[in-house]
């Protein structure tokens, strides 16, 4: 099964992914709606995307009470809109912190993998988030590690 | 033969352990379900309440799922003796249905504060579905509601009553809201936004009687003033339903102590959900986690091991969310440790606050309160919980989040604590989709 690669060395912090996401998404370009989102290091000189792993328990998954967090054709956990009350179980449930809210909906959303076809995957111009035959892992913690020493050492944004 | 399985109680522990064992047996052993209720989600009902979903969809699984799933039931029976020796249970109706292993997943009911009046027909619960129904009957537009108690549940139901046009009022004993899910600041801040939101709040109101009075509830306090319900509930506490097992010579405290399996004292029998009495995975002491999450990952771990699987369960984690007026409100673990390590963070301004409980450099409980229109808001959630959950070490990130409470991501992502969650999973094995298992056959 194919997962998204994250590159973190590559990423520019063009935003992008978050553009192209909520476009596919919700319609609409607005980083806000966006369930990729980059998070800046080293004084926002480096930057790193996060998004969902699509992870073998499917904490959001096992934790809806009404089923309405599904396995699509590509692998990914899925918000059903027709089935989901709005209750936050996911948002407790996940431990990555990547369930989103819409609270003028009132659902859940999540990282879909677009069906097959990523939206952020395609718009990186640098490759730094890729779609490829590989297991999920964490792409980030070891860049993350070596970009922090200026936010720890002035100790916040 | 094949094995027969006995699952009591159709609500989150049942139907998880249902569905998980015909995921690991593909419908080779026999499963017989008893239920007092057609099966249905609690954790629904507030948005059946406030009419934003129809009464059908409260329904988890239905008497076709249940057909395909090779499922006998007792629906509309309770069950009212359990002898281990034998390995069989009674029905109310006095029919015994004996079995290889069985699943005690009777869950809780509503308990109404004991002052006189209570038991008036005017005076709600909100719990099963049969409650709700009188409820959504009895609120209009306009409707004076008066909810005593201003816990987890009442809070559940808040957003529904003030959606259907309804005034309301929370009565609460305790000198603040909330006091089983926040901490004092917590519920200070709670309490204003709900003010400022036109909900009238009494806490530290001794309830001493309700009178009936010309179709209303007129509610009579130690001190002050009464109130005047066009609708009254009693949202006051739940209480796990263990009468019918006693003389079983099964072991309990304040549930059904089960082992790291979920297994029972007594042979082939597992408990799970709100009558368990299971490991704390953030203690490691046993304890009852009366909530949603809790039931379903027992109910599956039970559920696996009944169907011949040897699988180890983590323990629990106490945790609960709710949103009111566009607020969320959630708490993890051991938030209310009076002896650990605290770190806090208030921004009264935004609504917004954080405490993170410590042992060492590990996080072992957490309060977090702030808009829901804020995305980061629910993203912390989730770290949050990833953090108690995993219990790594936050090394020099702990004096970081001393300063910065409400920057958790640069933590939780150098924390490596993605690495650690990875792998886990609670059955051993990838979860499947919540639709019926194909190898089932009709």
């Amino acid at each position: 099964m194919k997962a998204l690669r994250i590159v973190p060395e590559k990423c520019t912090g063009c935003l992008r992914c978050e553009l192209a996401c909520s476009y596919m998404q919700t319609g609409a370009f607005q980083p806000a709606k966006s369930v990729i989102r980059v998070s800046p290091y080293e004084g926002h000189t480096s930057y790193a995307p996060y998004t969902c792993t699509q992870c073998d328990e499917g904490w959001c998954m096992a934790a809806c009470p009404v089923g309405a967090i599904t396995i699509t054709a590509a692998g990914a956990k899925d918000v059903v809109d027709d089935r989901c009350v709005g209750c936050k179980l996911c948002t407790i449930a996940c431990p990555y912190g990547t369930i989103f809210y819409d609270p003028d909906t009132h659902k859940a959303f999540k990282c879909n993998l677009c069906d097959g076809a990523p939206a952020c995957a395609e718009a990186c111009p640098t490759a730094a988030i890729l779609y490829e035959d590989v297991a999920a892992a964490d792409w980030l913690a070891d860049f993350a590690v070596e970009r922090s020493a200026r936010l720890l050492a002035v100790g916040g944004r | 033969m094949p094995p027969r399985h006995l699952i009591i109680g159709a609500g989150t522990a049942g139907l998880n352990c249902v569905r998980t064992i015909r995921e690991e047996d593909g419908g080779a052993s026999e499963i017989t379900l008893v239920a007092a209720e057609r099966p249905y989600s609690r954790m629904v009902l507030p948005y059946y309440l406030d009419r934003s979903i129809a009464e059908s969809h409260v329904f988890t699984a239905t008497a076709a799922t249940l057909a395909t799933w090779k499922v006998k039931t007792h629906i509309g029976r309770k069950a009212a003796g359990l002898n281990p020796q034998a390995n069989a249970l009674t029905l109310d109706d006095g029919t015994t249905l004996e079995y290889d292993d069985c699943l005690i997943a009777t869950g809780s009911r509503a308990v109404k504060a004991p002052v006189p009046g209570a038991d008036l027909p005017g005076v709600h619960s909100f719990w099963t579905l049969e409650q709700a129904r009188a409820v959504v009957a009895g609120i209009a537009p306009g409707s004076h509601v008066v909810m005593v108690g201003a816990g987890f549940i009442a809070f559940t139901i808040l957003n529904s009553i003030l959606s259907l046009g309804a005034r309301l009022t929370l009565v609460e004993i305790a000198p603040r809201i909330l006091p089983r899910m926040v901490d004092d600041a917590g519920a200070a801040l709670v309490e204003t936004w709900l003010k400022k939101h036109g909900v009238k709040i009494l806490t530290g109101a001794t309830l001493v009687r309700i009178e009936e009075a010309r179709g209303k509830q007129r509610l009579r306090f130690k001190k002050g003033p009464d109130l005047l319900a066009d609708l009254l509930i009693m949202a006051t506490g739940i209480k796990p339903n263990l009468e019918w097992l006693q003389g079983s010579g099964i072991r309990m405290n304040h549930g059904i102590l089960v082992d790291d399996h979920l297994r029972a004292s007594v042979p082939n029998v597992y408990a799970a959900g709100d009558v368990a009495e299971g490991k704390d995975g953030v203690t490691g002491l046993p304890a009852v986690h009366a909530i949603e999450p809790t039931a379903m990952e027992h109910g599956r771990v039970a559920g696996a091991n009944m169907a011949g699987r040897d699988v180890t369960y983590r323990g629990s984690l106490n945790m609960n969310i709710v949103e009111v007026c566009r607020l969320d409100v959630a708490s993890f673990g051991a938030w209310d440790d009076p002896n650990a390590e605290t770190f806090t963070g208030l921004r009264p301004e935004r609504s917004a606050y954080r405490k993170l409980c410590w042992s060492g450099d590990r996080l072992t409980g957490a309060i977090i309160i702030g808009q829901a229109g804020d995305v980061w808001t629910t993203n912390d959630v989730g770290m949050l919980k990833g953090l108690v959950q995993t219990a790594v070490r936050l090394g020099v990130w702990k004096e970081y989040l001393r300063r910065n409470p409400f920057d958790l991501k640069p933590a939780f992502i150098a924390s490596r604590a993605t690495g650690q969650l990875l792998p886990q999973t609670i059955l051993g094995r990838p979860s499947r989709a919540p639709e019926i298992p194909t190898t089932v056959s009709p």
